[in-house]
């Protein structure tokens, strides 16, 4: 015996410090080129992306770990930033069919995109798992169905206790996830209102993790409402203020969807041509998320805000 | 008895007879697009004890105002509860859900849904939505309501890709794959609306919409179409069915050409969905929701 104690193991917490950055700061210190990346839903991190797009001298190649993107997706893909999308879903919802990822799994423009398909419960599982560090999870989504056939990572097996049949998805655990959420404190301490689909899981599960909130609030702020916190700060590594960063889309009892915006977004997706005049005016044509918004409009943009508080406003029933 | 509407659409009369397969006091997941609309028509006309579960994290809203999508700020309205996808999809999963609404591009005869595109998988013709939530749906809701379109040449004898398990090939498949929910139970068309028979699994035409002839509906069908003796013809819209649609969709972004009306022009949306705020906070109330 040398009398030397084991030295300290570290868990992987990231730790209670000063987490706010820019968008640019962020996506330059944990994007690069490569990455594998997960996006949530809801809210999208619309500010986030456009940053991305911004930097796509640096950043060439990305793989896509989503549940379902509405549009979000299609800004990067059409930017030629993506070789792989692990999905569910990447499709217009309200505004219908995206041009952009037709273009791209059928013709290979701007370059070819590989598509790898489950369902959404299947993608939120893949989450699941990393969240806790597994490595698969069963699910009885997907069984019977051409999902499987054509998609290798699911394995059916008997299940060891009952001998019925169960899918097994592979975990996903993105280099960095993206997300937008109401609010957090400067040590990352992440809260969200209303419905966050699998925000929570997306941060579990990636190594890496930038969170755009619409204020920035005190710790003092977050300890009223613990309950509310969907992301402790040991999973956060960026806290990026973006107020209406996930235009077009909502942020829940912040603004709604710009459908006017999205679909008219979409008519322009139709075509190479018009994606890149609509990512040429909107994207690189603001130097940041500020700048994209007085395009936009800060007056448009205030009227989303009160147009949803006509109905709902957090903590009161309307 | 209820009034029925004199003057509506054909997208007006599919939503209307979605909404009246949603029975009052039911759970039922809501899966994106038209059925959102039927499932709020549902739940502000003769079910307000529904309560739909929305993909992306609620349960129990009744929106006021169009719905957009299943990841939507309007989900949050007045719902019972907010929060997670895992906590709707496990739900579902594990059998609360007494019924799921999704739609689809191509079906055959026992239901099976392709909406992942059309074409030899990978190499597809043309690439569709995906599964999105319907695949979860359609494992594991206690039965499935789908809507959908009947152009002549998405009634297939062999789906392209089968996104979303109907009765698979027939009785029993279901089980034997492992499936916790029910299956199809009824397909609601531009043209009619089917079921399913219990012992072979297999579509047969129910009702069929005014105006639309039988020959057109076979001829518009790869297979050989059952048809019940008890044809019967749809039930047309209520006059407070229509009032609800037109209410939170005058634009007709779900049931018309409202999306390209919409595209860039603000001030119309805006109206749009600020307008519908006091008769459905009216009708709300004298639902007693």
């Amino acid at each position: 015996m040398k009398f030397e104690p084991i030295p300290i193991r570290k868990g992987k917490a990231k730790p209670p410090a000063y987490k706010i950055m820019t968008a640019k700061e962020a996506i330059t210190q944990f994007i690069h080129d490569g990455c594998y990346l997960g996006m949530s839903v809801s809210a999208a991190p619309a500010a986030l992306i456009w940053e991305i797009v911004r930097q796509r001298d640096r950043i060439k190649n990305l793989s896509l770990s989503i549940t379902s993107q509405i549009g979000m997706s299609s800004a990067l893909i059409g930017s030629d930033l993506v070789n792989k999308v692990e999905m569910a879903y990447n499709w217009g919802g309200i505004e219908g069919e995206d041009k952009v990822f037709r273009r791209a799994v059928e013709k290979g423009i701007p370059r070819p995109l590989e598509v790898e398909d489950y369902s959404n419960y299947g993608c939120a599982m893949r989450w699941e798992a990393a969240s806790m560090g597994l490595d698969f999870m069963p699910v009885k989504s997907q069984l019977g169905s051409d999902i499987i056939k054509y998609n290798p990572r699911i394995k059916v097996i008997d299940d060891p206790y009952t001998g019925k049949p169960v899918a097994l998805v592979p975990a996903s655990s993105p280099d960095v996830g993206i997300m937008h959420c109401a609010r957090a404190d400067e040590i990352g301490n992440v809260q969200c209102y209303g419905l966050y689909g699998n925000t929570d899981l997306l941060a579990r599960a990636s190594k890496k993790v930038i969170v755009s909130v619409e204020e920035i609030v005190t710790t003092a702020e977050i300890r009223r409402m613990p309950n509310l916190t969907v992301i402790p700060y040991y999973y956060v590594d960026a806290v990026v203020h973006a107020p209406f960063g996930a235009h077009w889309r909502e942020s829940n009892y912040y603004y709604h969807h710009d459908l006017a915006y999205g679909l008219d977004a979409y008519r322009q997706f139709a075509t190479k041509e018009g994606f890149d005049a609509w990512a040429d005016k909107y994207i690189h044509g603001t130097k940041d998320w500020d700048e994209y918004c007085k395009l936009v409009g800060y007056d448009r943009l205030n009227r989303l805000r009160l147009s949803e508080s006509k109905y709902q406003k957090f903590g009161e029933v309307r | 008895m209820a009034e029925y509407a004199k003057d509506y659409s054909l997208p007006e009369l599919m939503a209307a007879s979605v909404a009246r397969e949603i029975n009052d006091g039911e759970l039922c997941f809501i899966g994106v697009g038209m059925p959102l609309m039927a499932a709020t028509i549902a739940k502000f006309t003769h079910a307000p004890n529904f309560n739909m579960m929305v993909e992306y994290g609620a349960v129990g809203p009744s929106p006021r105002r169009l719905p957009m999508c299943v990841d939507c700020a309007v989900n949050n309205e007045r719902a019972y509860y907010t929060g997670s996808q895992r906590e709707v999809m496990g739900a579902q999963q594990n059998g609360y859900v007494d019924a799921g609404c999704i739609s689809g591009a191509q079906i055959d005869k026992y239901g099976n849904l392709n909406s992942t595109g059309i074409g030899e998988y990978p190499n597809l013709r043309v690439r569709l939505a995906g599964s999105g939530g319907a695949n979860d749906i359609a494992s594991s809701a206690s039965r499935t309501i789908i809507m959908m379109r009947q152009d002549g040449r998405n009634f297939v004898n062999k789906l392209d890709y089968i996104t979303s398990p109907g009765h698979l090939d027939g009785p029993g498949a279901r089980e034997k794959a492992g499936l916790v929910g029910g299956g199809p139970h009824v397909v609601v068309t531009t043209m009619g609306v089917y079921r399913f028979d219990n012992e072979t699994r297999e579509m047969y035409l129910e009702k069929i919409h005014p105006g639309v002839k039988l020959e057109d509906i076979k001829r518009s069908i790869q297979w050989d179409l059952a048809v019940s003796p008890n044809l019967i013809e749809t039930e047309p819209p209520t006059v407070e069915q229509v009032m609800v649609m037109r209410t939170l969709d005058p634009l007709k972004v779900y049931l018309g050409n409202g999306r390209e009306v919409l595209a860039g022009d603000f001030e119309a949306f805006m109206k749009m969905f600020e307008d519908s705020y006091w008769p459905m906070t009216e009708l709300m109330k004298s639902k007693g929701m």
